[in-house]
């Protein structure tokens, strides 16, 4: 019996071991669990040492009490797995009847763009005035849930000020499903959402790498690229990667509804797009990505309504034609990316709009093909978890007035403090050449963005 | 009729070659897709000739860290199993990757997505999960393949997926999961025996990743350089963080490589403390290439970084 006092010993110091892991500040269940599981682990090296005990045995009544252990313990691991089972079920039935199970996950972004130009409204045509300005940019409550075992659904809800008044005003930014087990490689999403044309069009403002969207997306698309429609991906099935993207949609960008709609509408008044992309590895540290979109609206008669220039004449767009390219070069050092980056990024953009001119004769309008070129190309060089730093430089011809034409330089520095509270302070000179009577000036910007709740890393985030 | 038979015999080719491009993904073997490179490992040891294996970190990436590239988006369209640690381990990069995927066998739920993490038992839950603690583990700390016992638990759960996925080789599988667990068996005792001499032994970290190395190896981990997971430390915290080790005579700073030199080094030289760089996955130093050689690099610093003092 001597053999088996270390046996007991060790039964007597598992299970005290077991109740000291309870003495930390657990919950309550997962407490019971890891007791469990140590005593499970603990009876297992046991039953190897009675097991190697018995076939030592030097006589028959040491082989009658390795027995007698074996079969204890055997009791204890059947009471224990009972326990355990309990356990698992009361943590089950816990879980099941939390009132928020499911609750989409929730999560809020806001923006505060405080900002110094030298130029007013008048001057610049911004929406925003000159001097010093506090615009609160606006504020998303993003919500996202699995909507079955087929489809995801998700929700951007957006506050923004009114650039006159001051209230904020609520919209639907995005709304949305998205297939998640088509065959084939594909992928669809219904309702409102940023249609996939170009390298930052479909990028949410507060998740840009500088303060302010590029000039050549905010002009020739107004802003995100948001869309009521269908939109389908394909990722094709190569061992490298190429996706391939098709849209089509009631408006897209800045549109507003036709005022005008049409007693029938016919299919040359959707707006269609589409984007091919792919990427290359250069090294384990170096990444390349390509892209090319384009983007056709046979009919735009009356979206957007009438675009008075600045000098009184007015426009009224009739057809919509973009094509674009985008490119980007990454360093991504495997062992540090998270305090050390580069990415280079550029986008061009050409227009190929036509337009009612009611200037040249406000009886007889003429129609005009304006083809504009824009594009934008930043580099952002991560120094530190919590900071980098860039130049943003942009080019655009104006796609009402191809004459018309605005350089813009940006260096910026951000202070990431964490994933979900930054800072950023950007410096731009705007250059105009003065076609539309419109000037130069230059501004300050000190932008200030937090996340609280849900966030993801979203997959355009890359 | 000439000219025709020529572009058909070239249409026939194109189509050939992209045949051939194509094909060898779809062999017969099991294709698999693991986040990081210890469960890379088991799965070769579990699986053998049988499975293809494709680690999505190399070893040198920190955990929550390896870059959302789009050239694993094919690997794992292809892929049969994607095995990954859990408890949100992978959050920054495999949500997405996932999606991009578009392999509806490998989703949450599925078959073909294997959480090692499902019947691990985790440390450190919060009881709130408020960014003010940091970016926070909600189901607890994800770094339980730290401890050689809990990988075991990983272990079974590769082999349990192969089996399902793979029934026909079940034998083999078994077979493998159990010479291989022996072996690690083997180890442990070593590591145990070599790390008796260690125990209590306190130090601290540049992150959270050694509660369950500690606590199976009988060491105290007394704290963290960074402020908070995934928060850098301000001046304030390095401040308190050096008069504790002074007070409480902590001997050991250990630096994973995927965090900067400079403060662990200041801390050391303040409190006279040994820094020691430690893998936190196989290939995350040099001769690492597998779990149980991981292992020992651990194991031998940890002795080293105690006799230097």
């Amino acid at each position: 019996m001597k053999t088996f006092l270390p046996i007991w010993l060790c039964l007597v110091i598992a299970v005290a071991t077991a109740s000291a892991y309870a003495q930390k500040n657990e919950p309550p269940l997962d407490s019971l669990k890891r007791q469990i599981q140590i005593l499970q682990q603990q009876m297992k090296e046991l039953k190897d040492k009675t097991s190697a005990a018995s076939m030592n045995a030097n006589s028959p009544q040491e082989a009658v009490s390795t027995e007698t252990v074996q079969k204890s313990i055997k009791k204890l691991e059947e009471e224990i797995q009972e326990l355990s089972d309990k356990v698992s079920s009361v943590s089950e039935a816990q879980k099941q009847s939390r009132p928020n199970a499911f609750n989409p996950s929730i999560g809020v972004v806001g923006e505060v763009v405080t900002s110094y130009r030298t130029k007013g409204m008048a001057e610049t045509g911004s929406d925003r005035p000159g001097g010093i300005d506090v615009n609160a940019r606006s504020v998303e409550l993003n919500v996202a849930a699995s909507i079955d075992p087929f489809a995801k659904g998700y929700a951007v809800i957006n506050a923004a000020a009114d650039p006159v008044t001051g209230e904020a005003s609520m919209g639907i930014e995005e709304a949305a499903l998205q297939t998640t087990t088509l065959p084939w490689n594909l992928e669809l999403k219904a309702g409102r959402f940023f249609g996939e044309f170009g390298r930052l069009g479909y990028i949410h403002d507060h998740e840009l790498p500088f303060v302010n969207r590029p000039l050549v997306l905010d002009q020739y698309i107004g802003g995100e690229s948001r869309s009521d429609g269908f939109q389908v991906n394909w990722l094709v099935p190569l061992p490298h990667y190429v996706s391939l993207t098709a849209g089509a949609g009631d408006g897209f960008g800045g549109d507003i509804p036709p005022s005008n709609p049409g007693d029938i509408r016919s299919f040359d008044k959707l707006t269609y797009w589409g984007r091919l992309s792919t990427y290359f590895d250069l090294s384990p540290d170096w990444q390349a990505e390509l892209g090319a979109s384009g983007l056709l609206n046979p009919a735009t008669e009356d979206r957007g309504g009438v675009l008075v220039q600045p000098d009184g004449s007015t426009l009224t767009e009739k057809a919509r034609r973009w094509a674009g390219a985008d490119f980007s070069l990454k360093w991504v050092p495997l062992r540090n990316n998270q305090f050390q980056s580069l990415t280079w990024g550029s986008e061009v953009l050409y227009s190929d709009n036509d337009y009612r001119d009611s200037v040249s004769d406000a009886l007889n309008p003429a129609d005009a093909t304006v083809g504009a070129l824009g594009l934008y190309s930043y580099l952002t060089y991560k120094f530190s978890r919590e900071w980098s730093a860039g130049f943003l430089f942009e080019w655009a011809e104006n796609n009402q007035n191809a004459q018309d034409r605005t350089t813009k330089l940006s260096p910026y520095i951000t202070w990431a403090l964490s994933h979900w509270n930054q800072l950023r302070l950007q410096y731009t000179h705007t250059e105009s050449n003065h076609v539309l009577g419109l000037a130069s000036d230059d501004a300050v910007y000190m932008q200030w963005s937090w996340i609280i709740g849900s966030h993801s890393h979203g997959w355009q985030q890359r | 009729m000439k000219m025709k038979l020529f572009q058909l015999k070239i249409i026939i080719m194109v189509f050939a070659a992209l045949a051939a491009w194509t094909l060898p993904v779809y062999a017969a073997k099991v294709r698999i897709v693991t986040t990081l490179t210890d469960l890379a490992d088991f799965a070769r040891e579990i699986g053998k000739d049988h499975v293809d294996v494709h680690s999505l970190a190399t070893g040198i990436e920190d955990t929550h860290g390896v870059p959302m590239k789009p050239s694993f988006v094919p690997i794992l369209n292809r892929a049969d199993l994607v095995i990954l640690v859990g408890f949100d381990c992978e959050h920054a990069f495999l949500p997405a990757l996932l999606e991009a995927s578009k392999n509806p066998g490998i989703q949450v739920g599925h078959p073909g997505y294997v959480d090692c993490a499902k019947n691990i038992v985790p440390l450190d839950v919060p009881s709130t999960t408020d960014h003010s603690g940091g970016d926070v583990h909600p189901y607890g700390n994800p770094h339980y393949m730290l401890d050689p016992v809990l990988a075991k638990t990983a272990v079974g759960e590769i082999c349990d997926a192969l089996v399902a996925f793979d029934p026909k080789d079940q034998a083999e599988f078994v077979h493998n999961r159990d010479e291989y667990l022996a072996r690690l068996d083997t180890k442990i005792a070593e590591w145990k025996e070599k790390m008796k001499p260690l125990k209590g032994l306190q130090f601290v970290s540049y992150h959270e990743h050694w509660p369950y190395f500690a606590d199976r190896f009988g060491l105290r981990y007394v704290g963290t350089i960074e402020l908070k997971p995934g928060i850098d430390p301000t001046p304030r915290h390095i401040e308190e963080l050096i008069l504790m080790m002074k007070a409480d005579h902590v001997p050991v700073v250990v630096r994973e490589p995927q965090f900067p030199e400079k403060v662990p080094k200041l801390i050391a030289e303040k409190t006279g403390a040994t820094v020691i760089t430690l893998p936190i996955m196989p290939g995350g130093a040099s001769k690492t290439d597998t779990y149980v050689e991981m292992m020992d690099y651990i194991i031998n610093a940890f002795q080293s970084g105690a006799k230097t003092r």
